[in-house]
């Protein structure tokens, strides 16, 4: 019978299903919250996203289906979502009274035409027009025929009873005159606009989840502008950049962090400046890179090396002289010299640790892309946030963020379960498995690594 | 405990061990300490850890240096080992002056300082590599070092995998396939169980019979440098300092049995006095008192 052991245990480790499940509920948590936010109307929501648009005759602001008003008043000065609505109103209600005095007011059927497509963005959310549509005038007319009579009804976007009425009304002006579209009779008569119509919604940077995928899909597998790099295009790029920046300052920060760590001489001559390098944002240095380093990528990647590299020739120095001297002193009285010490101890020696610190170092580069791929000419995953962003397309902007923090992330996840299959002698790994992906290269480097033979004493065989 | 006052003096050799002596003395000076003097200084002062040591070490003996906690026992063996420097005197290994760590002398630390990246037969290995030697020859040799400590079965084990006997085993095949003209040993079996440390105790004394090499062993556990050793060196602490050397009595080979012969107790009996001189350890009355009912009471 196995005790049931609490899930709130100071110190102690859980059982690893319960590790499982909390580690797929820290990603699950954040995403439901997300779902709740955004599916949940009475959370939150202090927008309303237009569904029905309006043109307003005294005024040039236009709002288009998609746009976004808040729902409440937080100071008099606010235009919401109800006053556009109202202004539509008290524009139709003069045009009301003007057809009851029977002095119908007189417009032109231009904007009689922009009248009739306000009931366009209906149709397209029902599938039935094409976005192409928007603009056909003979299909809207069709439209407003099939709602009018009742053909059609519309569940997507349901239209309100007044806006019924208004079709209604205004299906009856249009067939008196013909029952299909011609271009010359639209009636020049003033005719009463749909009242805008809206449904609550989130502010444009919180886009619900559903959305976020579809644009994130259709953005990583079509190529929207042929005459710009496709995503995987520009994550490649982006890609290059963070491991040409990494891999160019570990090539010269390995060899001076050891040294460093090592011999005292080049510690004293290279820590001090370094120490207070690293003090000085790389980005700053932004213009300066640009200009020797003239565009494209070598600035970027030389910003990246800037970020990383004087960290990691103090990290790196740092962990090389925590190497337990008497490893040293040992391997002296065994007969090595100095070169020996280098080669045979130091380096194998911190291997485990420098791997575990440049882990962290690459994900330190992570952080610099961005401000890399904004300098000189824009690049990669960046170019397409910013403008993206600048857009307000926020459904496009989340998906390639999302792919560097995961990129980020698996890599190191990679890393993490790779350092048993390198560093298999780390007692810090006694006991650990590597996960199931590597275990079949771990065999292969190391047959007997999985016997942990219990140690017994044999009895002395002399000679 | 009235027969210890019969104990013999720890002086009274049989003629068997007085030979042995004799034939000892004879044999060539491995390793000379003349005058040999360290201080440190701190950002205290200083402090003078070893002050005019004079000491003759004969080839093929087993030297124990025994001494209270501080009294420089690691500081002496270390600028022997050549890891360290002295700050006056000097050390002679066969005549030549020591400058620095070489692989004629070996070290084994309490800490086992075994290569963690390496298995065991590469941690043998390693000395042998070192000069310049490489192939078959020296992979078997190194499998004869481990099976002389007794792990065979072990060469490929990392050493996470070994217990603390059994690292310091490796960590003493280590030195031995090095094949160093002295082997120096600081508090080797100090972290060990009492039960592995017998056993590592008689390994030792088997290996140093079969093995041609001289050992200088730091200990601070009285029975074990009488069970092992020609000579003890007695330290005294502040400063460090000869304090007296004993030529142990016991008669070779030893086994565990001598314990309890009248030469070893007579011994041990003249160490304590010389480690814990009378009034040192003062039987001090504890300031905690709490009452204990009269049927409790333990003494
Ligand atoms: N690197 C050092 N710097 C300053 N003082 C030191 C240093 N090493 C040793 N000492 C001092 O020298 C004295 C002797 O130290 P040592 O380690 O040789 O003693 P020991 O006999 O080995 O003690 P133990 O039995 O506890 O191991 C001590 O007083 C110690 O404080
Ligand atoms: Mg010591």
């Amino acid at each position: 019978m196995s005790i049931e052991k609490p899930w709130f245990a100071i110190r102690k480790p859980l059982s690893p299903q319960r590790q499982t499940l909390l580690t797929l509920c820290s990603f699950l948590l954040p995403i439901a919250v997300w779902c709740v936010v955004s599916y949940v109307p009475f959370i939150w929501h202090p927008d309303m996203v237009v569904t029905i648009s309006a043109d307003r005759s005294d005024v040039t602001t236009v709002y288009s289906v998609g746009d976004r008003l808040p729902r409440d008043k937080e100071s008099e000065n606010d235009f919401v979502f109800e006053d556009f609505v109202e202004a539509v109103r008290v524009q139709n209600e003069s045009v009301l009274e003007a057809r009851e005095a029977n002095d119908p007011l007189v417009t032109t059927s231009r904007t009689n035409k922009k009248v009739l497509r306000h009931l366009a963005p209906v149709g397209i959310a029902e599938g039935w027009l094409t976005r192409d549509q928007a603009t056909d005038d003979a299909a809207i007319y069709q439209l407003w025929g099939d709602i009018a009579t009742g053909e059609r009804v519309p569940t997507s976007v349901p239209l309100s009873e007044e806006n019924k009425e208004i079709v209604a009304e205004n299906w009856a002006i249009l067939s008196g005159i013909s029952e299909t579209y011609e271009s010359k009779k639209i009636p020049k008569e003033a005719l009463r606009t749909l009242v805008p119509q809206g449904k609550p919604s989130n502010p444009v940077f919180v886009p619900p989840p559903h959305e976020v995928v579809a644009t994130g899909w259709y953005d990583w597998t079509h190529q929207r502008d042929p005459s710009k790099p496709s995503m995987p295009e520009r994550y490649v790029h982006s890609l290059k950049i963070v491991f040409g920046g990494f891999l160019l300052s570990c090539l010269i920060g390995i060899p001076l962090g050891i040294l460093g760590g090592t011999y005292d001489f080049f510690a004293k001559l290279i820590e001090p400046f370094t120490d207070f390098f690293r003090y000085m944002p790389a980005p700053a240095f932004s213009t300066v890179l640009v200009a020797i380093l003239s565009v494209y990528d070598a600035p970027k990647i030389g910003l990246v090396f800037l970020g990383t590299f004087f960290q990691m020739v103090l990290v790196l120095s740092n962990t090389t002289k925590m190497l337990d001297r008497s490893l040293l002193e040992a391997a002296q009285t065994l007969g090595a010299k100095s070169r020996h010490l280098m080669f045979r101890v130091i380096v194998p020696g911190i291997l485990p640790k420098l791997y575990n610190d440049l882990r962290i170092l690459l994900g330190w580069s992570w952080t610099w892309l961005v401000i890399a791929e904004l300098i000189g000419t824009k690049s990669g995953l960046t170019e397409f946030i910013e403008t993206q962003g600048r857009f307000r397309n926020f459904d496009s902007v989340y998906p390639s963020i999302i792919v560097i923090g995961l990129t980020g992330y698996i890599t190191d996840q990679i890393l993490a379960s790779l350092r048993p299959v390198f560093f298999s002698w780390d007692p810090e790994h006694s006991g650990k498995k590597p996960l199931w992906i590597f275990r079949g290269f771990f065999w292969l480097v190391d047959q007997d690594c999985y016997d942990r033979t219990t140690p017994e004493r044999k009895p002395l065989i002399s000679q | 405990m009235t027969e210890e006052f019969h104990l013999p003096s720890y002086r009274e050799q049989s003629p068997k061990v007085s030979a042995r002596f004799k034939k000892l003395y004879e044999r060539r000076i491995k390793m000379e300490i003349k005058g040999l003097s360290k201080t440190f200084q701190t950002s205290k002062g200083t402090t003078t850890a070893l002050n005019k040591i004079d000491f003759s070490i004969h080839h093929r003996e087993f030297v124990s240096v025994l001494g209270p906690s501080g009294c420089g026992k690691s500081t002496l063996i270390r600028i022997l080992a050549g890891l360290d420097f002295p700050t006056g005197g000097e050390v002679l290994l066969e005549g030549k002056p020591v400058t620095g760590p070489g692989s004629d002398r070996g070290m084994v630390f309490q800490g086992y300082t075994l290569f963690p990246w390496l298995t065991v037969k590469k941690n043998v290995m390693f000395g042998l590599e070192l000069s310049g030697r490489s192939g078959s020859a020296v992979e078997s040799e190194a499998r004869s070092w481990i099976n002389i400590v007794g792990l065979s079965g072990f060469e490929d084990s990392y050493p996470s995998q070994l217990s603390g006997g059994m690292k310091q085993r490796v960590a003493i095949a280590r030195s031995l396939a090095n094949n160093p003209s002295i082997l120096f040993m600081d508090e080797p079996f100090g972290a060990l169980d009492a039960q592995t440390r017998a056993q590592m105790q008689s390994y030792l004394l088997q290996i140093w019979k079969n093995v041609d090499v001289t050992i200088m062993f730091v200990t601070h556990d009285l029975d074990e440098a009488i069970y092992l050793s020609d000579r003890i060196l007695v330290l005294k602490a502040n400063p460090g300092e000869v304090n007296e050397v004993i030529e142990v009595p016991v008669p070779r080979p030893r086994s565990p049995e001598q314990f309890i012969t009248p030469e070893f107790l007579a011994t041990r009996q003249r160490l304590e006095e010389l480690i814990h001189p009378k009034g040192a350890i003062e039987e001090k009355e504890l300031p905690v008192v709490r009452m204990v009912s009269a049927e409790d009471e333990v003494e």
